[in-house]
């Protein structure tokens, strides 16, 4: 338990002291704060442009933006979360794995009495932590500036799924997080360790979808997720199987429910239980590296 | 043989031994191979569906005739430049680093510095090295589409579909080499290696991602599920007469969207590549026309780009304490 | 009677078909300032990484204060304290939130008042809020000092503890090897290719050659075995060749 904790409180220090890893926090809340600012800009432009038409007597349809749920400014933050977050995860992760072995601070800590399950377990939390820590103020922000936005602070419900979707968050960025912790304990150049889970998120999020939707790579790039074009079979019997692996994509379905995007229909359930089995598997794949790894040397 | 040849020359030998280098460009092979397969199964489905819809309207006795859809090879490469855009991008800023950072971890840098060599011999050398290396994969990239659309998508290829894949590969090339540069740049920059690497990465997310991202946000068409100016049924002439009067928030929105390189690819390969509707089966001179000014800014952007990786590629930046 | 505070038996590594060390058996008793001398690549860091439990031994075993390394791993890294070469710290940390880590990672739940100890034992004081990124190659072997010795263990393991130092920094780090010795009672296993650094420091020796033990004795019965005139540089070198 001690080394869990200190390594825990010990990735936290290390985290927030390096510089990059804060440009990154930086960009990530500057982004959701970006978002909400963009959705009230957009919001104030289409309000004046439907008064425009209502004024020039060119409808009299009821203003079609005032029916949009409250949640609706918070959308991009779901690919927010899937571009910066899950890219943020994989530097954070990779940066805590590395860094012992690049510094030789390895040998320091394994000739202590510390079990290497506890320890990765211990880096996990920490990095968890400070994600946790980031995603905190990202929605104390997004709830904020849409409860400006309202002209009234958001219902309970509505704050309620806010959270429920930083969970969500929460978990694809540690799914990430953990697979940077891997190729960091595993790879020989630090250039391979931060190359290689590039390479397989960019399949996740984009070939992956790709191939089970017929969707094109920057079409991914919307919050909401691809569906397969009716009726046809091929691309149904692919999607299913291919679904259970774009977690990017199980994760925008989830999201879109949980903030009530009406695009989206069905229950949210499946997509988080995959989730949550795909973050299970990967800390257990993590914590049961030898002891040996945590000290093998780099080639850079 | 001067300095800069032999920089790129050794460059040249180096990375057709790099494993991971191949690994990249077979990646990107593979993507642009199953976009091909994608579309083309796509299409496949869609044509299936008319000649479901043909059959039908025959069995009921109509006679109303419905224009079946249309086979342009070329546009099978979409998903293909999509992921020149995202992924060519992130490769070239990964070999743009790696050409600086094994140089400086394995310590060779300071045998070079320490011959008698130009001023911009190493990154002028680098730079040489790597643009044909690009040059190179362009040209793999193209083989593999040409022939991913012929025997993969069955789609017959004329002479002037190659002329247009040749200038769209010209601009792919010009693209990559725009990342490559700026990340040989910033890597020399940075006192610590990954710092640099993590930068480009940072900047490859904002232009590449996200701006191009925000800009499709911030369209006022796009805030209400099946558009705006549908969902109030307005024509579209009152819809361009109102918009008129929004002009300052259309050109920060294209603005931002212009102020990413990649739309500029994106433009410029979309339209002589015909996957934009208003260009296909234009003549080139007619594209030409439309598409100089990206044309111009992206052959800039890549000079610049280039010309900021040898100024900051010095002995100086070069042989700054590691931290 | 004295009982052995580091105690092998026929301890072997291999890496592939090279042997790195074979059938080391060596007894070194508690409170011993031992060094083990040998040319680069003889043995002598894969000795220490199996000691420190950092390698598993091919075959063979050693008992630390009385723990198996291949049994008892847990319990040999309870009782050591170890100082690599060129050690290296969490740079954008500072003194004491690096010393707080490894304190705690060593079992102690308020370490404060120990590092402070241990830091005025060291005559290191006024940096603990300084970043480690800055220090010179002689302050951070003095870290490095500091964090192998803040939970007290019995056995203290050093890795060419002089490499890299200036004549300052290496007589410093001589005589805190000694006082470590006298008055903590502290046994001492040191790695070293310095001849001049064992014969002021050590009480007995050991002479690796690829891989093989090929001398140990006290640093007296050593000195005593060859004629007077002879330098231990000389003796090194007779042992040495003897034994190629």
């Amino acid at each position: 338990m001690n080394t869990i904790l200190t390594s825990a409180r010990h990735e936290v220090l290390c985290t927030l002291r390096a510089r990059v890893a804060m440009l990154l926090l930086v960009l990530f809340l500057g982004m959701v704060s970006l978002s909400s600012l963009i959705g009230w800009l957009t919001n104030t432009t289409v309000t004046r442009v439907y008064e425009k038409i209502l004024a020039d007597g060119l409808t009299t349809a009821p203003n079609p933006f005032a029916a949009v749920s409250a949640l609706y400014y918070s959308r991009n933050s779901v690919i927010y979360v899937v571009l910066i977050g899950a890219l943020m995860a994989i530097i954070l992760g990779v940066q805590a794995t590395l860094r012992d072995r690049q510094s030789g601070t390895s040998d320091l800590v394994l000739s202590r009495p510390v079990d290497t399950i506890h320890r990765l377990i211990g880096q996990f939390l920490g990095l968890g932590a400070v994600i946790a820590a980031v995603l905190a103020a990202s929605t104390v922000i997004s709830w904020a500036s849409i409860s400006i936005i309202m002209g009234a602070p958001l219902g309970f419900d509505t704050s309620v799924r806010l959270i429920a979707f930083a969970t969500l968050s929460w978990s694809l960025m540690m799914i990430f997080a953990l697979l940077g912790m891997l190729t960091g304990l595993y790879s020989r150049k630090e250039t391979t360790a931060l190359l290689v889970p590039f390479v397989i998120w960019s399949a996740i999020a984009f070939v992956l979808p790709q191939i089970g939707t017929a969707a094109r790579p920057v079409a991914l790039l919307n919050p909401v997720p691809a569906l397969v074009a009716p009726g046809s079979a091929s691309f149904d019997l692919i999607g299913a199987v291919t679904g259970p692996f774009t977690i990017t994509e199980q994760f925008k379905r989830a999201a879109s429910i949980v903030l009530r995007d009406d695009s989206v229909t069905g229950s949210p359930w499946l997509s988080i239980l995959l989730l949550v089995a795909v973050l299970i598997a990967m800390t257990w794949i993590v914590v049961v590296t030898p002891r040996h790894t945590l000290r093998s040397g780099l080639n850079e | 043989m001067n300095s800069t040849w032999i920089v790129a020359e050794k460059e040249l030998l180096d990375l057709r031994r790099d494993r991971l280098f191949a690994i990249l460009i077979g990646f990107l092979a593979v993507a642009t191979l199953i976009s091909v397969a994608v579309a083309s199964a796509d299409f496949r489905n869609q044509l299936d569906a008319y000649n479901l819809y043909v059959a039908n309207l025959a069995n009921s006795g109509s006679t109303v005739t419905a224009a079946a859809p249309q086979l342009f090879p070329l546009k099978l490469l979409r998903g293909g430049i999509e992921y020149l855009e995202i992924l060519g991008a992130l490769f070239a800023i990964v070999l743009g680093y790696g050409t600086i950072a094994k140089e400086k971890h394995r310590g060779t840098l300071h045998l070079f510095l320490s011959r008698p060599v130009g001023r911009f011999a190493f990154a002028g050398g680098k730079m040489l090295g790597l643009s044909i290396v690009w040059l190179g994969v362009v040209a793999a990239l193209t083989a593999v589409s040409l022939i991913a659309v012929v025997t993969i998508g069955h789609a017959p290829i004329q002479g002037i579909d190659v002329a247009r894949l040749l200038i769209a590969g010209g601009f792919a090339w010009l693209y990559l080499v725009f990342w490559t540069a700026l990340a040989v740049g910033l890597t020399a920059l940075s006192t610590r290696l990954s710092t640099g690497l993590i930068v480009a990465l940072v900047i490859w997310l904002a232009f590449v991602l996200i701006i191009p991202q925000i800009g499709d946000t911030m369209d006022p068409d796009n805030q209400v599920p099946g558009g705006l100016f549908a969902t109030l049924q307005i024509q579209k002439a009152d819809e361009l007469a109102v918009l008129a009067q929004f002009s300052a928030f259309d050109g920060i929105r294209n603005g931002l969207e212009v102020s990413s390189v990649t739309k500029h690819f994106e433009r410029l390969t979309f339209a002589f590549l015909g996957i934009k509707d208003q260009y296909n089966q234009q003549p080139l001179s007619l594209v030409w026309a439309a598409m100089l000014p990206y044309a111009i800014t992206l052959t800039v952007a890549t000079l610049a780009a280039v010309v900021f990786a040898a100024l900051a590629t010095t002995r100086r930046t070069l042989q700054r304490k590691q931290s | 009677m004295t009982t052995s505070a580091i105690s092998t038996a026929a301890l072997t590594r291999s890496f592939g078909a090279h042997q790195a060390l074979a059938d080391l058996t060596l007894d070194v008793p508690q409170g011993e300032v031992f060094g083990l001398l040998g040319h680069n690549g003889a043995g002598k860091t894969t000795t220490v990484n199996l000691l420190t439990t950092l390698l598993e031994p091919t075959a063979g075993d050693a008992m630390i204060n009385g723990h198996s390394v291949k049994t008892d791993a847990a319990g040999v890294r309870q009782s050591i304290g170890y100082l690599p070469e060129n050690v290296q710290f969490y740079d954008n940390l500072t003194l004491l939130e690096n010393l707080r880590f490894f304190a705690r990672l060593s079992g102690l739940r308020r370490p404060d008042a120990r590092i402070r100890d241990v830091l005025t034992f060291l005559d290191f004081t006024g940096h603990d809020n300084q970043r480690v990124g800055t220090f010179s190659k002689g302050m951070r072997q003095r870290v490095g000092i500091a964090q192998a010795v803040l939970h007290a263990p019995a056995v203290l393991f050093l890795d060419e503890p002089t490499s890299g130092l200036d004549p300052e920094g290496v007589r410093t780090l001589r005589k805190t090897i000694v006082r470590l010795n006298h008055e903590f009672g502290m046994t001492i296993f040191m790695n070293t290719h310095l001849l001049s650094e064992v014969t002021k420091t050590c009480t007995s020796i050991g002479i690796l050659n690829h891989g093989r033990l090929v001398h140990h004795d006290s640093m007296s019965n050593t000195l005593a075995a060859f004629p007077a005139d002879e330098s231990l540089e000389d003796i090194y070198f007779q042992l040495d060749s003897a034994a190629a």
